[in-house]
């Protein structure tokens, strides 16, 4: 063991090849949540979004937060702890999603006008919108409701445990969108819902999509060109930032670019890719920068992960002709919000295994979300008996930085990449 | 009396043995429901005798492989027992998504030790619109025809009727027994109320319902010590129950417990289902309805702290206690706006944790002497 630590001690240090595409998205992201803010000093509606209900928003022209995609943001841009601690300082326990805590932050921050930073700071809603894909979006949207009594709307996407629920959970899904959330949203402005607009949302989506799936055929190359983390912040554009017509240009722009490394003989790890790792749970949004360097202190690129790959998966299913059902249609049988199911992700997993040429996998277990965390064990276990790849758990948090532990995280890096190590040359 | 509540204590405490007794005895398969929102009236008419998933005694060991320790003790417990082989007591198991630590529960049974039936329901989270109702028993059917098929029983509207009056007896006779705590505070020790209500949880009502006859006679002539205790009520404990020992502090510091809309508690038998009309949509009925606002149901302009206020006056009691389960997030988010609530009504408050291991006491015992110091 001390000689394998010697040895990659001596070799050269790794680092990323970064993508120059990327850049792009700083900006662009920076100018949706200073649009929100700027929307509403004149005068505009503004609403939260709890989970993905922000596309009917959009159709109707109402600039939209949304949640997790808020958090992302705020995480980058290092503005969580003073808001986490407005949080708890309001009596909120740290075993809450820290999500929720986030946002309670943000009202306390409101309530009080707390000095937070302006640019990650949100404008108070005029309405707030959840759909129930976990649970806890709901617990959020009651717990905004109950401080600041705005227009709040909620409806259930109860991902499947068996695919042979899709067609009574679709259903149901569109009944909630036609029948509560969408009448909610035209008495709240005042007009009828803009159908056409949001089929032309999906139109774009649909076609920026769908060149994001090929750019996703490039994890499939040894080495990788792109590494999950670049993925990690390009979701925005086919996820709170669709239907812009540059999205689209965005994805090309990054296959030319993507092509371009692979023609050059470039990977994404330099100067060569150790392992290739996939990732369970959530981008560590807050943690990005240590964890990146962590994983590339052993050559390890993530290339896969079924999180990342819930944004649209399956394009060819969008339907801009039918919006409605195109879109809970994606929710289900094309696998989005279905896939955080252990029953699902799975087989996920398994496909990825051989697809991606996986040596390992590691799950990131977000201490307060409890989403995506169950059956984590579960699935290792069933992977290294089947594909004999090994993996370990990392626990933490997605964005609370007091669930962090570099120790922990080390020490099991360390483990997992001897046992890759080992494992690669038994194969060799 | 005291042979009643020796063999409530003895259910309670070792549920394992008490249920293979009695299904021995009456040959019934039996099935565990997921708490807090499952029709049991509904695998009773299939034949089929439900019980409530419990949390153990034993602290979490072989689960340890298999679910995380921060989630909330009654997962934890459920997912050790299942790998430790000790649920195979059940014949089935019915799970729905009541929380996101439910969710992936069916998941690991089915992995490690899938009993003979395994089900999954969708319950819905709003309950406002009538696309709700259409939802719940759309789900409810399916789950009616799912039990016939396991049991091998076609269910009349009558059995399903006949469940239900049976199941509304045993929540009549439960709070008649409630009502004789609060007109005599101390009569019936925390404890003694939890573990009569969990026993009904996990043995046949028909059984269950001469206890409590029994219980109703003879427990008001039990001597009550007259020293003045604090009037306090408990709220809160999302499914899974607490440890006997902090009920007792509870009432070693010298407060009476006077009544709970705790789940294993007054929540569990709050509300009867209708008698009349379509006996599904009854049961679809009893969960839509306002009751106790659940932190697990949608419905956020029913206010829990609204309800706590108004509640705690008509009690006259002196303070609440609030048992929140360890890594429970439907409670967890709700809990500081109904803190606050009882603050603005100068309602005292304090909130024990309920964990599953066991903890030091001392620090509650210390907690709950300034608490008692200060409704006094
Ligand atoms: S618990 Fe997890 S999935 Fe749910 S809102 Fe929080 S972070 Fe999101
Ligand atoms: S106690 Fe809370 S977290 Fe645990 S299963 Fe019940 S609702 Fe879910």
């Amino acid at each position: 063991m001390e000689m394998e630590r010697e040895k990659r001690e001596e070799k050269p240090k790794y680092k990323f090849n970064r993508l120059e595409t990327l850049k792009l998205i700083g900006p662009w992201v920076d100018a949706h949540w200073d649009g929100l803010r700027v929307a509403k000093k004149e005068g505009k509606k503004v609403a939260w979004s709890m989970g993905p209900l922000f596309p009917i928003a959009y159709a109707m022209d109402i600039p939209c937060h949304f949640h997790a995609g808020y958090a992302a943001y705020c995480g980058g841009r290092k503005g969580v702890p003073p808001l986490l601690e407005a949080a708890e300082a309001e009596g909120h326990i740290l075993d809450a999603c820290s999500y929720h805590r986030l946002h309670m932050g943000v009202i306390s921050a409101i309530e009080k006008k707390l000095p937070i930073r302006e640019e990650v700071m949100l404008p108070t809603p005029d309405i707030v919108l959840s759909a129930r894909l976990c649970t806890e979006h709901t617990h959020q949207s009651d717990a905004i409701y109950r401080h600041l009594k705005v227009p709040t709307i909620a409806i259930d996407i109860i991902p499947a445990h068996r695919e042979s629920d899709f067609k009574m959970l679709e259903n149901y899904t569109k009944r909630q969108l036609t029948e509560v959330a969408i009448p909610f949203l035209e008495d709240f402005c005042g007009r009828k819902f803009d159908y056409d607009r949001l089929s032309e949302l999906l139109a774009v989506l649909k076609k920026a999509s769908e060149i994001r799936n090929e750019c996703w055929k490039f994890f499939e190359l040894v080495p990788s060109p792109w590494t999950l983390w670049d993925w990690g912040v390009s979701i925005a554009p086919v996820f709170y930032l669709m239907g812009q017509p540059k999205t689209v240009d965005y994805f090309q722009q990054l296959k030319a670019e993507l092509q371009q490394r692979v023609d050059q003989g470039i990977g994404a790890v330099h100067p060569q890719e150790n392992f290739r790792v996939y990732w369970d749970g959530w981008v560590p949004w807050s943690f990005l920068g240590p964890i990146s360097r962590k994983l590339l202190s052993f050559g390890a690129n993530p290339i896969v992960g079924k999180y990342p790959w819930e944004f649209f998966p399956h394009p060819e299913g969008i339907d801009p002709n039918r919006p409605i059902d195109s879109i809970v249609e994606q929710w289900y049988s094309y696998m989005m919000s279905t896939r955080s199911s252990p029953e699902f992700a799975l087989p996920f997993i398994e496909e990825s295994v051989e697809k991606y040429h996986l040596d390992g996998m590691i799950m990131f277990a977000s201490r307060t979300c409890r989403l995506w965390n169950l059956g984590e064990q579960d699935i290792i276990d069933e992977i290294e008996r089947k594909y004999g790849i090994p993996g370990v758990v990392l626990e933490a948090d997605m964005i609370d930085p007091k669930f962090f532990s570099e120790g922990q995280i080390d020490t099991r890096l360390q483990a997992l990449f001897e046992m890759m190590e080992a494992r690669k040359r038994r194969r060799r | 009396m005291e042979q009643t509540l020796n063999q409530i204590f003895n259910l309670v405490t070792d549920p394992y043995t008490g249920i293979a007794a009695w299904k021995e005895r009456l040959q019934k398969k039996v099935v565990g429901c997921m708490p807090m929102h499952l029709p049991e009236e509904l695998v009773h008419a299939a034949g089929l005798q439900p019980v409530v998933l419990w949390r153990s005694n034993e602290p979490v060991t072989l689960g340890h492989a298999h679910v995380y320790t921060f989630n909330c003790g009654l997962t934890r417990s459920v997912v050790d027992d299942a790998v430790k082989g000790k649920l195979a007591v059940l014949d089935g198991i019915i799970t729905y998504d009541l929380c996101l630590q439910a969710r992936e529960l069916p998941f690991i049974i089915n992995r490690n030790a899938p009993p003979a039936y395994l089900e999954t329901v969708y319950i819905p989270g709003p309950v406002t619109a009538p696309v709700y109702k259409d939802f719940l028993l759309e789900n409810f059917r399916n789950l009616k025809a799912s039990l016939e098929k396991f049991s091998g029983q076609t269910m009349t509207q009558d059995a399903l009727r006949q469940s239900i009056a049976l199941y509304n007896r045993q929540r009549g006779l439960l709070r008649q027994l409630y009502a004789l705590r609060r007109q005599t505070p101390g009569l019936i020790r925390a404890k003694e109320m939890l573990a009569i209500v969990q026993s009904g949880m996990l043995m046949p009502k028909e059984e269950h319902i001469p206890l409590l006859e029994n219980l109703i006679a003879e427990l008001p002539k039990r001597t009550v010590s007259s020293g003045k205790k604090a009037r306090v009520v408990l709220s809160g404990c999302m499914c899974q129950t607490p440890r006997f020992d902090l009920l007792d502090l509870i009432e070693e510091e010298g407060m009476a417990v006077i009544d709970d809309e705790i789940y294993v508690g007054g929540r569990y038998f709050f509300h009867d289902v209708a008698e009349t009309g379509d006996p599904l949509e009854a049961l679809a009925e009893r969960y839509l309805n306002r009751t106790i606002p659940c932190p697990t149901k949608v419905d956020w302009t029913n206010h829990w702290g609204d309800y706590l206020v108004d509640w705690v006056g008509q009690q006259k009691a002196q303070g609440v206690v609030t048992l929140l389960v360890k890594f429970c997030p439907p409670h967890l988010c709700y809990y500081p706006d109904v803190k606050k609530r009882l603050a603005n009504a100068n309602i005292p408050e304090v909130m024990l944790e309920v964990e599953h291991e066991v903890v030091s006491l001392e620090q509650v015992r210390t907690r709950l002497q300034a608490f008692v110091e200060e409704i006094r």
